[in-house]
């Protein structure tokens, strides 16, 4: 049988880590993703003990995270699973909901950096009030003329989706924003 | 100009997408007198005031939720945004 080897969005066998001025940027390939909505008539659900979040919203539980996209709609994220059937999974967790697979649709890109970095990076890059990216929020928004989902899991850590075609776009706004950053 | 959305709260409105007149959401219903010329008006005529305007904006980078956003054309000061999907349901509440 032929030996397939995957390769990550920039085209290579591993993913990318780079460290420009403070900030650090990773790709995370591992990272599994689905996309939930509630069909008319269903109350709810609460797949893998999550409590799905209201507008604006994150929630984590070990491995797992949701965050709110819509009325009615959320991403799951699940680390560690990119290579397993995560959209059979989330449906089996979420009875008479609709489930998407989105892995792969979305590149993950992590950022961490001190709290301060954080924000001054969000001042540049994200047409937002600050309010709407503190820690334990999540929102859809244009970075660098880029649609993102962004999503703040900590004071030091920001996780964002990509749209996969753009990702190399975004890739080189967040490094030359970390450089520019470390400027004195 | 910044909109403030009813669930997300103030969003910049470049990341929005313009409909225009939300006259859209009230389709007259196909029954009855006069049910072709009212047709006809809904599909081609377009309120476009100067002043006071209820409009359709979609929130494409953000939700993707349709809102009714009462915007004064003259000044583009904006008055207030709703869900066009409670304006949608408002108005079938009312028909019924």
């Amino acid at each position: 049988m032929t030996d397939l080897i995957p390769l990550t969005v920039f085209g290579a066998e591993t993913p990318r880590q780079t460290a420009p001025g403070a900030l650090a940027l990773a790709e995370r390939p591992d990272i599994a993703i689905a996309s939930l909505a509630l069909r008319r008539g269903t109350a709810g659900a609460a797949p893998f003990g999550l409590l799905l979040p209201g507008p604006g919203g994150l929630a984590a539980a070990q491995a797992h995270l949701a965050f709110w996209t819509g009325a009615g709609q959320w991403m799951v994220l699940a680390e560690g699973l990119a290579d397993t059937d995560f959209a059979a999974a989330l449906r089996d967790a979420a009875p008479g909901c609709s489930v998407t697979e989105q892995t792969d649709g979305w590149t993950v890109v992590d950022v961490t950096a001190p709290e301060p970095l954080i924000a001054r990076l969000l001042e540049r890059l994200v047409n937002l009030p600050p309010e709407a990216l503190a820690p334990g929020r999540a929102t859809r928004c244009q970075m660098h003329h880029l649609p993102v989902h962004a999503l703040r899991l900590s004071s030091s850590r920001l996780r964002l989706l990509a749209m996969r075609s753009a990702t190399a776009s975004l890739w080189h706004a967040l490094e030359t924003a970390g450089q520019r950053l470390a400027l004195p | 100009m910044l909109i403030p959305h009813p669930l997300l709260g103030l969003r910049d409105a470049q990341e929005f997408t313009y409909l225009g007149d939300a006259a859209l959401l009230d389709r007259p219903s196909p029954e009855g007198e006069g049910a072709e010329a009212a047709f006809c008006d809904y599909v081609f005529l377009r309120g476009n005031p100067a002043g006071v305007h209820r409009e359709l904006w979609f929130h494409e980078h953000g939700d993707r939720s349709w809102l009714v956003v009462t915007r004064n054309t003259l000044t583009h000061e904006i008055l207030g945004a709703e869900l066009a999907s409670e304006v949608a349901k408002a108005l079938r509440g009312a028909a019924e």
